[in-house]
């Protein structure tokens, strides 16, 4: 049985230390837990939620209703009321302005946890006395209860965010520079990777656009550094002719690229799958690239390593492709992440933007530039057959299964927790480029085939009928800035396996 | 002596003022390196024009990078190894035009390597159209009215931006040789710009009769307000009688490098290493 809270409240608030305390003593508790967050582009005031799901058994999403609402002010109460289950329970503050930690405390009344529990976690956050004080108040004027399964308790490895994935995967590679322009969903990892420099012995830059953030990752690669950079579509734009020197040049790169909705500016702060196209086509001319889509925390740091793995041995830019939902949802595993070792293989040498000759002089030699184009496409093959060693894609579900969902990325959690108890097996494609051209037969076998996409269009769906020829025809797409939810999610699949 | 010749033969037109900035260079690394040790401790970045060509002509290692982004490339590489000498060459249209905001920020930065700039005041290889720095009056196929904006002058740019090596000189190879020498006891971002006139589409404007020498002259290159005055003297315009450009360094003050801003690449620099060094 799945529980979930709503926090709601002013940014500024303090809602997410609120969500990131109680989603922690959940763990603590045993519980898998699940949290999203929902905020607006601005700083101060406004309306930020995040929701947390927590469970007996694994769970990596949200459902549309909640069990409880906590409103750090009134504004939370009108908005989501509707939100509220039959018999659900609303924690605020009466009309008074609370702190945070009152919620804290109210909470963990309500939860029916051992104070002393909440005690320990105050102490790792500032004004000790003070939240204790308030936590205290929460806890003693509240006095309802809900009933929540007690658990056995699990061995979690893992309470976090996709970004905390990414950062992790990154280190344990061996990143020495990370290079960025912030820009929302990718500046999460920005705030991973900055405080674990020194630490680490790697450096985080950032410089006066994504344009040097590029140019100066691929300087730096040349000598041997193992570079990263991490933006969003708007600034990947802009990194796209470098990109395409990377491509050229046979440079080393990892590219995080963590989409928002829409074209242009888009919508900074809500998730979207509408860039799968463009991290498949960025760049011009034909060149040689790894695209890699992790669709959960675990995922994030397996595939990031993969990506340097790839980067390096291929001298290839790689990139990693995320989005709001994946970057700053929390998930609970109890997985230990398999980290790909890769080697430095980049010495200082002679790079060329331009078609050249392996001594690295520019040319225009119809010869040279001949073997230059088919030295990249042999690569290419070697890189399709290194990937082949990779787990590609995962079924999930009922591996027996004719009713088939074919999906990527961060719509993963939501599907997992909607097909529990259906008949359904579920394609989860990990590798777009190079692509896993073996689902072929599982896609011809099935008797309904499904796509689900945080996009308009359904771009996997294209990805996959120009790589094996089948075309989905039944969709579910979301493109409102949300996330899947697993509810209504699975109302829309009954619906497309009728 | 190590030979740093490329196979390529240069493909500038006859008499370009191009190989005159080729040959000062190759003065200065014919002095500076001795044996290939010495060569693997240098790097040259190029942009893309006329100037940028100047990659297939010396055999360092490096990068034939992207117009616009000599110097973000420059930055890279020294954050990469912060041991490498590093020289960016690029034309003004790769300096001035497209990704001008890079030489602000280098400015700033003030990463310890060496920029030359070949101005030429044109886009000679795709044609003659004007560039940031073309005169008033210009007047090309592109442009049949001729050019109708303000040149930008790039020594008061990089002067107000907080560059702390500032240098103009003539494309001649014992002003380059000169001038990287200067730059090369500077520890710190060099800024250098070479005027080299386009004996196709920017003939000399005879600059040489315009011209004085800074040093010679009395200049005091550690006054910045002074530098700015000497700035100021020229705006690469037309010229008329009473035209003097001056040539030589306009300014210069040691400030700590970027490279000495950041723990992690200090002790890169002190161990004689870059991040490829490091085992994880």
């Amino acid at each position: 049985m799945v529980k979930s809270i709503l926090f709601g409240g002013k940014a500024g608030q303090g809602p997410n230390i609120l969500t990131q305390l109680i989603g922690e003593a959940l763990v603590k508790q045993g519980y898998y837990v699940f949290y999203s967050r929902d905020y607006q582009s601005l700083i101060r005031g406004g309306h930020n939620f995040n929701v947390i799901s927590f469970s007996r058994f694994l769970i990596n999403s949200n459902e549309s209703k909640v069990d409880l609402i906590v409103a750090l002010d009134e504004k939370t109460r009108e908005i989501h009321k509707n939100e509220l289950k039959n018999g659900g329970m609303i924690i605020s503050g009466d009309g008074k302005d609370k702190d945070n930690m009152y919620f804290a405390g109210a909470l963990y009344r309500v939860l029916g946890f051992d104070f002393k529990l909440l005690q320990e976690q105050l102490k790792k956050l500032r004004r000790f006395d003070e939240n204790l004080k308030h936590a205290k108040e929460g806890f003693e004027k509240e006095a309802r209860n809900i009933k929540i399964n007690t658990c056995k308790l699990k061995n979690h490895k893992y309470f976090m965010n996709g970004s905390q994935g990414i950062c992790g995967g990154a280190i344990k590679s061996g990143l020495d520079i990370y290079f960025a322009y912030p820009m929302t969903p990718a500046t999460p990892l920005l705030f991973e990777l900055a405080p674990k420099q020194e630490e680490n012995n790697f450096l985080v830059l950032e410089l006066e656009s994504e344009i040097a953030v590029m140019n100066a990752a691929l300087g730096a690669s040349i000598t041997g550094a193992k570079a990263m950079i991490g933006t969003s579509g708007g600034g990947f734009d802009l990194m796209t002719e470098a990109l395409s020197m990377a491509g050229m040049a046979e440079i080393p790169i990892v590219c995080y690229l963590a989409s928002r909705p829409g074209p242009s500016t888009g919508v900074a702060t809500y998730s979207g799958q509408g860039d799968l196209q463009f991290a498949r086509y960025s760049g011009h001319g034909e060149f040689n690239r790894v695209i890699l889509a992790p669709g959960d925390a675990v995922e994030c740091e397996e595939l990031t390593s993969q990506a340097f793995y790839f980067s390096q041995k291929f001298k290839v830019p790689a990139i990693i492709l995320s989005d709001k939902h994946l970057a700053e949802s929390f998930y609970t595993s109890t997985l230990i992440p398999k980290i790909t070792k890769s080697e430095k293989s980049t010495n200082l040498g002679r790079y060329n933007s331009y078609e050249h000759a392996d001594s690295g002089e520019a040319s225009e030699d119809a010869e040279i530039i001949k073997q230059g184009v088919e030295r990249r496409e042999k690569n290419k093959k070697e890189i399709e057959k290194e990937a082949e060693k990779f787990e590609m894609f995962k079924i999930h579900g009922n591996k027996n299964s004719r009713n088939v969902i074919v999906s990527y990325g961060s719509c993963k959690g939501a599907i997992l927790d909607s097909i529990k108890d259906l008949d359904v097996k579920f394609i989860q494609v990990l590798y777009i480029e190079p692509f896993p051209v073996k689902i072929k037969s599982e896609l011809e076998n099935a008797k309904k085939l499904v796509l689900v996409e945080n996009s308009a269009t359904g771009m996997l769906g294209d990805v996959i009928r120009e790589k094996t020829g089948v075309e989905i025809k039944d969709k579910i797409l979301r493109y409102d800035g949300r996330a899947f939810t697993s509810d209504e999610l699975k109302i829309e699949i009954k619906k497309k396996l009728k | 002596m190590k030979n740093i010749n490329t196979k390529t033969l240069p493909t500038w037109c006859p008499g370009c003022f191009n190989f005159q900035i080729l040959a000062g260079v190759k003065n200065f690394l014919n002095k500076q390196i001795k044996n290939e040790r010495d060569r693997e401790n240098y790097a040259i970045v190029t942009g893309i024009g006329c100037a940028s060509k100047i990659f297939d002509y010396v055999n360092l290692n490096g990068l034939n990078g992207l117009h616009g982004r000599v110097v973000p490339t420059c930055l890279g590489i020294k954050i990469g190894n912060p041991n490498l000498k590093v020289l960016g060459f690029a034309g003004d249209g790769d300096a001035y035009s497209e990704g001008v905001e890079h030489l602000v920020h280098a400015c700033r930065y003030n990463s310890d390597f060496k920029y030359i700039v070949h101005n030429n005041q044109v886009f000679a290889l795709t044609v003659g159209q004007p560039t940031a720095v073309s005169e008033l009056g210009f007047v090309d196929k592109t442009t049949p009215a001729g050019v109708k904006i303000n040149p930008l002058n790039p020594i008061k740019l990089v002067l107000a931006s907080g560059a702390t090596f500032v240098a103009r000189v003539l494309a001649d190879v014992k002003q380059v040789e000169w001038v990287l020498e200067e730059a090369a006891k500077h520890r710190g971002f060099a800024f250098i710009e070479v005027v080299q006139p386009c004996i196709i589409f920017h003939p000399d404007s005879d600059y040489k009769k315009h011209v004085y020498d800074l040093q010679e002259s009395g200049h005091d290159k550690t006054d910045w307000k002074k530098a700015i005055e000497r700035a100021l003297e020229f705006d690469y315009n037309k010229l008329d009688d009473k035209t003097r450009i001056p040539m030589g360094i306009f300014y210069q003050k040691q400030e700590e490098t970027f490279e000495e801003k950041f723990p992690a690449l200090t002790r890169l620099k002190r161990a004689g290493k870059g991040w490829r060094d490091i085992k994880r």
